[in-house]
């Protein structure tokens, strides 16, 4: 087993597209999820809100 | 001939005449059954395996809304519940996908079978460690690939595997399945498969129409869907470029 042949966390992001009155998330790592566009949209700041506070976990554990 | 395309084009497989014969006479009926009807449920007692003939069959698990996942797709000249031989009862569910004619053999039979061929036992034991191989790919087709990539490994697993029984002439075939279907076998909306088959088509790769499969561009479909064959255990002699193959 090579040193990346596990799980990493996803450096690319996913893209979403309208299909039919849904959302449809598509990738990184083989996710893809249909979404009605309200879920999408809570999803959508849900992630904006934990990738700000990722963020001040790295810059927290960086000090 | 019921069981003509049982292991056909298989690696070390082949069935001597007299084995075939054999498993002919194992079976004690023959029925054809209506589309999208469940014949086996899980848990139930079972004393009988089904060796599907014609159409398409699948076993699937349902979730607790009711959502289903097909965890296994048949395709003719597969021992659907051979499994059910040894465990006698089945996990999940059994249904047809199409219209289905189907063999019947009494495990009653298959003993006898096997004790007066025990060379049959390994072959019988063949198939269904194929279909474990195809489960092992499942696996990875839906924990690694990306949608696109789902589709196009099931498209071709299918060619492959119709192709072996001479149902495919390598880049054509008939598939009755639904984009429903589709979507419960790649772990998909169908609104998602919809999608996916338009890029398919966008791209020269594949189109699925009217229930017909035509692949545009195997070499790159395959590519797409990371797709090898050798988990088929198929004769080196086979392939899909070589239209229909000899039984």
């Amino acid at each position: 087993m090579t040193e990346q042949s596990y799980e990493q966390p996803c450096s690319e992001p996913g893209k979403a597209n309208a299909e039919q009155g849904m959302v449809i998330l598509d990738g990184p790592d083989g996710v893809a999820v249909t979404m009605t566009p309200d879920a999408a949209e809570k999803t959508g700041q849900s992630l904006i809100e934990a990738a700000g506070k990722a963020l001040r976990q790295q810059t927290a554990a960086d000090q | 001939m019921f069981t003509e395309r049982f292991l056909r084009n298989r690696r070390g497989v082949a069935l001597t005449s007299e084995e075939r014969a054999a498993l002919e006479a194992s079976i004690v009926e023959v029925r054809t059954i209506g589309p999208r009807t469940t014949i086996i449920r899980q848990g139930e007692d079972l004393s009988i395996s089904t060796l599907l003939i014609d159409g398409f069959m699948s076993r699937y698990i349902d979730d607790r809304k009711g959502l289903r996942q097909l965890v296994a797709v048949h395709v003719p000249g597969d021992f659907v519940d051979l499994h059910a031989y040894p465990l006698k009862a089945l996990d999940h569910d059994v249904s047809t996908l199409t219209s289905a004619t189907v063999a019947i053999a009494p495990h009653v039979a298959i003993d006898a079978l096997i004790q007066e061929r025990p060379e049959i036992a390994r072959k019988l034991w063949f198939s269904t460690l194929l279909d474990a191989a195809i489960h092992r790919v499942w696996l990875f087709r839906l924990g690694r690939l990306d949608a696109i990539g789902k589709v196009s490994h099931f498209l071709c697993e299918t060619n492959a595997r119709l192709s072996a029984i001479g149902l495919s002439d390598g880049r054509r075939f008939a598939l009755g399945l639904t984009q429903a279907d589709i979507a419960e076998i790649c772990g998909l909306t169908s609104i998602h498969v919809n999608r996916v088959l338009r890029q398919l088509r966008e791209q020269n790769l594949c189109v699925f129409r009217s229930a017909m499969v035509d692949i545009l561009d195997l070499p790159g479909l395959e590519r797409r869907a990371q797709f090898d064959p050798q988990y088929l255990y198929l004769r080196k002699d086979t392939g899909s470029e070589n239209g229909d193959i000899p039984a």
